[in-house]
């Protein structure tokens, strides 16, 4: 199920350094926000200070009006906001199939299950080859990730995180290293994943970004320096000064 | 209509799997009942209590590799599951009762409050810190066991710790001891067997990979490493009551930093992440340092040459190789 999904003034510093400098954002049930800006903007650090990964300065971040600030990754992901990295970090001895089972397992409390047998847990099996269908790895579900191409890789991120059955879903960088066709590929998925789940996504592909997300967030040095639709961002003069330089619309 | 290449391998993978699990059940079935017949076969008292102590550094060297090989949490101090056991078990057996249950109980329930303690610190850390710390626990163990005469009896140990009993009766050292330590290997490592397959032990392998992104699908990496611990503790606790019956004592050198550095290297040796690979590293060690030790003083060199060697040539173990062949032996189906 989408959930509401709000962060209210952000702060993270390492030293002098503001990484997250005030920033504020908030997703509707069920929208794809893109988080976009150059390199060394502070998307990470958001994602991380977001998940738990970092404890922001100040701020808080809440899920369907509850606050969700301070809470350690692992009881995040049980409210129900996931994350994928910007670096494929899949856990590279089990095969795929066996992966999304690992994070389906999670989800429904078997951690602490000493004497089933991870195999034997129908339920989670059968989450994760939803999981698997809907991202389209299903036929390679057997192979482990090293068998897998690059962009098959980035796709089963994405498959761990809807097997954590996520409100919010943040993808950090989805489409990194990828070929057009691939990136293409992403981009469709999550547009597809929007249906069940809301979606924080970073992204450099401006192209991406402006076909598929409903709202855009755009940070440079720590700041949030435009949010708004997609139309609203791309003609935005200080948006093109900052990031997207000389790209051009394209206008029907 | 034909299925699918795609489908067909998955099938074939599956029969396959299928022969290769039975066939290494039977393996494993044969291998418990070589281990219990020992005795029948006519094997030399010397030989039986070789043995015994090697099984017992078995199931020491099993608790090992469920940090070392399951969850990736190298530790230098692993000495003191063992040794700590030894002295909580040789104390109540030669104060309370020998029978061979409670003292075991007993062993476990203080490697376990132990292991909680220290465990509330060191699975803060991971890698290096993680094997320093643990390194200075056991040495601090090692301490107190030598300065607190009055109850472990100082450099000098624990001495003359009464037989076990079993159900009232005296276990007779030798062949009986040796059936019993056999029996609680067998057990152990089915039921350790069972945990590194279960969710938990599929959560551990996740933790080795990457505690972030196991953090990140909903892990508890802390509570995880903390149980994990526990565990390895009881399994320690389990091997150091029957080492302080059979020995009939316990003494510091249990606890002193080079019992750590063997029962690592002799876990390494083995194949970590295999449970059934320490065994036959630990038998190993046993039988050779028995050999090694009568021909020349250095022995500890040559063992410390061994395990360099082989962990730059054969970094999955004896058990590692022993699998590869295997795996041969069972094929895809012809």
């Amino acid at each position: 199920m989408a959930g509401a999904f709000v962060v209210e003034g952000l702060h993270k510093s390492f030293g002098a350094l503001h990484a997250v400098n005030d920033v504020s954002l908030d997703i509707e049930a069920g929208q794809v926000h893109a988080l976009i800006g150059p390199n060394g903007a502070g998307k990470t650090t958001l994602f991380n200070c977001i998940t738990g990964f970092l404890r922001p300065d100040a701020g808080k971040v809440s899920l369907n009006g509850s606050d969700v600030t301070h809470l350690p990754s692992h009881k995040l992901v049980k409210t129900g906001i996931v994350r994928t990295f910007q670096i494929t970090q899949v856990f590279g001895e089990l095969s795929a199939r066996e992966n999304v089972e690992l994070a389906a397992r999670s989800r429904e409390g078997y951690n602490f299950d000493f004497f089933r047998k991870a195999s034997a847990c129908i339920e989670a099996r059968e989450d994760a080859e939803e999981s698997l269908e809907v991202v389209g790895l299903i036929e390679k579900a057997h192979l482990r990730p090293e068998e897998l191409g690059h962009g098959d890789k980035r796709v089963l991120e994405v498959a761990i995180g809807l097997a954590l059955n996520p409100e919010v879903l943040l993808l950090d960088e989805p489409t990194a290293g990828m070929s057009r066709t691939e990136t293409e590929r992403i981009a469709r998925l999550v547009r597809q994943i929007a249906e069940r789940t809301s979606v924080l996504l970073v992204e450099h592909d401006t192209e991406v970004v402006l076909s598929i997300s409903d709202k855009i967030t755009v940070m440079t040095q720590g700041r949030v320096i435009a949010q708004g639709p997609p139309e609203q961002i791309s003609q935005d003069p200080q948006v093109q000064d900052a990031y997207l330089g000389a790209v051009e619309v394209e206008e029907d | 209509m034909a299925a699918s290449p795609e489908v067909e391998n998955l099938v074939e993978d599956a029969s396959k799997t299928r022969s290769r699990e039975v066939a290494t059940r039977v393996l494993l079935a044969g291998s418990a009942l070589l281990v219990l017949a020992v005795p029948f076969l006519g094997a030399s008292p010397f030989f039986i209590t070789l043995l015994t102590e090697a099984l017992i550094f078995g199931i020491w060297a099993m608790s090992l590799d469920l940090l070392v090989g399951y969850t990736g949490l190298v530790s230098f101090g692993h000495a003191a599951s063992f040794g700590f056991a030894t002295y909580a078990a040789g104390i109540f057996a030669m104060n309370i009762s020998a029978d061979f249950f409670l003292s075991t109980i007993v062993a476990i329930a203080a490697a376990a409050a132990v292991a909680f303690l220290t465990g509330l610190v060191v699975t803060r850390l991971s890698g290096i810190a993680f094997a320093i710390l643990t390194l200075c626990i056991c040495q601090v163990l090692f301490q107190i066991s030598v300065v607190w005469r009055s109850f472990t009896g100082g450099l000098d140990g624990l001495i003359g710790v009464p037989l076990p009993t079993l159900f009232g009766r005296e276990v007779e050292p030798g062949e009986e001891f040796y059936l019993l330590t056999a029996a609680t290997l067998i057990v152990c490592y089915l039921l350790l067997r069972r945990v590194v397959e279960s969710p938990f032990g599929k959560t551990l392998l996740a933790i080795r990979a990457n505690e972030d992104r196991a953090a990140a699908i909903g892990i508890d990496v802390r509570r995880h490493k903390l149980v994990i611990l526990i565990l390895s503790w009881m399994t320690g606790g389990v091997a150091g009551t029957l080492f302080v019956f059979l020995k009939a004592g316990a003494n510091p050198m249990s606890l002193y930093w080079i019992e750590s550095g063997n029962i690592l290297a002799i876990t390494i040796l083995g194949g970590i992440g295999t449970l059934f690979g320490p065994i036959i590293g630990s038998i190993g060690f046993i039988f050779i340092r028995d050999q090694v030790t009568t021909m020349y003083r250095a022995w500890q060199f040559s063992f410390g040459l061994a395990f360099v060697l082989a962990v730059l040539f054969m970094p999955s173990g004896i058990a590692g190789i022993a699998e590869r062949i295997w795996r041969r032996l069972w094929p895809a189906r012809s």
